[in-house]
């Protein structure tokens, strides 16, 4: 049994590495939309980046030297955009959210960007680009009109069990390992907190099976170090309804569909 | 004025037939149902080591139905307090603070928890489910079982291998780590919630979803494995509270001159008018494959009220919905745990605390449903004499 604890009260040998989030451009701003100043208005992702931001508030919080926070850089491959680089600068500063870096490139190397970036999690609400990110290996979660209503102030990552346990087999293997280190970063990021009032919360749902299959997912990431808050087994009971409660910024499971 | 009659009188629509009881204790975890369901010769004890995950015991039930939509069963939600008992894991949290709690949890992850006051009537459930397969295995007019608890799900797993240990037939659950689990009762359209919280059954009626509080008594009597015996109390559970009002502010006069006078006119529903006509639907099922002697399900109402005057306006009421009930007994005014202790309810519904109690002291395992205007009342000092 893999014993877990709350707080990790051992210091790293090591600093933790921070986890790269890569965010395009159409999630970050609504396309065509500007306001009256003409800077950028908030689109999907929006509410996504500013929980980011918060869970790296209440890390520095808890220990102002703390390396294993969130780095967030913008993806742009819109000609346009780079074109007018200050106006996204400006819009980025407007909105008070905080980018390391910007990243102008156009559709073919943009994926080279991703792999020369070292990025852990790619955001975007283009099913291409996400099909790419996976097929390179890169943990890519495609966002829909659901992220853009989930609260700002709370990170809610939702793991698909089902698809957690599932077998090794299957052209998203190098998927899988991205988002077995991606949940085992988050699980550590969870530890820094205790069980309430924390920024991230973390919820499993199995939508098919049994208790067991729900019993099994809870111990797989139990292993990659991850220790759930909420974990609802629905053994064929439809996901909709439970999603819209659970207001997940985004789910995690091995493809990357975001139903 | 009416005379008062001190003798119970007990009113059975249609046939009893002896009924027999099972010898075994309760919650008896290695209990069969007439041997029509094989499992693992499982042996008692807290401290058993659990059966390892992967050596789950095959449901014998071929071409059956294990996961009925919501609409179509009757799902029955019950909390982890209610269905086991974890008094000293409550301390720990009391005492220690929930961090400590949850790391004793997951310490003694491998210990299943033992039954607590919801088991007998959740391994009743169970064995009705069983007869319903046989009569119809493609039906999902089942009760459908529902752990739902405000636990974090680090005591999932303990949950879970308890589950297995008491081989219950529980595959949805509800983890919600602390948030209000009253969404997800809605969403899986639950008919009745079973909880230890006061609170927490308080938001789920006030949403309209049917819910009681249960307690530990401290003794358990012995109830049937084979029948699932649910019992009522009247007024402010299966009818409005609008008769106890006009007790509680007029007297007991006046309560009976209103109810003469309305006789005919039909009581509002209270809030387990809902689950005692979802028990109607399945017992119907019963009765159409020519088993109504034998039938699994059993009602009853056990009320204050008196069969000559005040009980015929609850009769007529539940006639008008279309109601059955196995047995209706009019207490007029006597207590009700002697006439409960003979009937051995899996469950005991009732608004007052003080028939919860007096019915806990005899053994009867009762849930309290906070419902109506005896809670303003609600004290060991106040006595519903006679209605």
């Amino acid at each position: 049994m893999v014993s877990t604890d709350q707080k990790t009260d051992v210091k790293e040998k090591e600093a933790d590495c921070p986890v790269v989030v890569a965010v395009t451009s159409h999630a970050v701003f609504e396309s065509g939309a500007e306001d009256p100043d003409g800077l950028y208005v908030g689109g999907i992702a929006f509410p996504l980046l500013q929980a980011l931001q918060k869970v790296n508030e209440r890390l520095l919080k808890e220990n102002p030297a703390e390396s294993l926070l969130f780095d967030v850089i913008l993806i742009t491959t819109e000609s346009q955009q780079q074109q007018e680089s200050s106006r996204i600068t400006e819009s980025i500063r407007h909105h008070g959210l905080k980018v390391s870096r910007f990243c102008f490139s156009n559709e073919e190397d943009f994926m080279e960007n991703l792999l020369n970036n070292n990025v852990h999690l790619f955001l975007t609400t283009n099913r291409n680009e996400a099909l790419q990110g996976s097929q390179k290996g890169v943990l890519s979660v495609l966002l829909d009109e659901h992220t853009a209503s989930c609260p700002t102030e709370q990170l809610r990552v939702l793991f698909c069990g089902d698809a957690v346990v599932q077998s090794e087999a299957g052209p998203a293997l190098a998927s899988k390992q991205a988002a077995q280190s991606f949940s085992a970063q988050i699980g550590k990021m969870r530890g820094r907190f205790g069980p309430f009032d924390s920024p991230i919360s973390i919820a499993l749902v199995t939508s098919r099976g049994g208790r067991e299959s729900c019993g099994d997912a809870l111990r797989t990431l139990r292993s990659l170090g991850v220790n759930a808050d909420e974990a609802y087994c629905l053994a064929g009971v439809p996901r909709g309804p439970i999603k819209r409660l659970l207001r997940p910024h985004f789910l995690l499971s091995e493809c990357f569909s975001s139903n | 004025m009416v005379k008062m009659s001190l003798e119970p009188v007990q009113v059975m629509s249609g046939q009893v037939a002896e009924l027999k009881v099972a010898p075994s204790s309760n919650g008896d975890s290695a209990g069969s149902w007439e041997g029509k369901r094989e499992f693992e010769k499982d042996h008692l004890g807290l401290t058993a080591k659990p059966k390892p995950v992967t050596g789950r015991r095959a449901r014998k039930v071929e071409g059956a139905v294990f996961f009925p939509k919501p609409e179509n069963a009757v799902t029955v939600a019950v909390s982890s307090r209610v269905l086991f008992r974890t008094e000293r894991e409550q301390k720990v949290f009391e005492q220690q603070g929930v961090e400590e709690y949850l790391r004793y949890q997951i310490e003694h992850e491998n210990e299943p928890f033992a039954p607590g006051p919801a088991f007998p009537f959740v391994k009743a459930l169970e064995a009705v489910n069983a007869r319903l397969r046989e009569l119809y295995p493609q039906s999902e007019e089942l009760f459908d079982i529902v752990l739902v608890t405000y636990n974090h799900a680090h005591v999932g797993i303990r949950l879970i291998n308890t589950i297995n240990h008491h081989n219950l037939f529980i595959e949805r659950f509800c983890m919600t780590g602390g948030s209000s689990p009253i969404g997800y009762l809605k969403a899986w359209q639950t008919n009745l919630y079973l909880s230890a919280d006061a609170n927490k059954v308080r938001e789920a009626l006030t949403e309209g979803i049917a819910a009681a509080t249960m307690f530990m008594p401290e003794k358990m009597t012995e109830v049937s494995e084979s029948q699932l015996r649910v019992a009522f109390d009247g007024d402010a559970v299966l009818f409005s509270d609008e008769s106890e009002r006009i007790f509680k502010a007029h007297g007991l006069d006046k309560f009976f001159e209103h109810e003469k006078e309305n006789e005919d006119r039909l009581l509002d529903h209270g809030p387990l008018k809902g689950f005692l006509e979802a028990l109607g639907k399945l017992q119907k099922k019963f009765y159409a494959k020519g088993q109504r002697l034998d039938c699994p399900i059993r009602t009853y109402l056990v009320t204050a009220r008196s069969a000559a005057s005040s009980g015929i306006r609850a009769l007529k009421t539940l006639r008008a919905w279309g109601l059955e009930i196995d047995e209706a007994l009019f207490l007029a005014g006597a207590p009700k745990g002697p006439m409960l202790e003979k009937i051995r309810p899996h469950i005991y519904f009732d608004d007052q605390m003080f028939h919860i109690e007096g019915a806990a002291e005899m053994g009867t395992i009762a849930a309290h449903v906070p419902y109506g205007i005896a809670q303003k009342h609600n004290s060991k000092h106040n006595t519903s004499a006679g209605k």
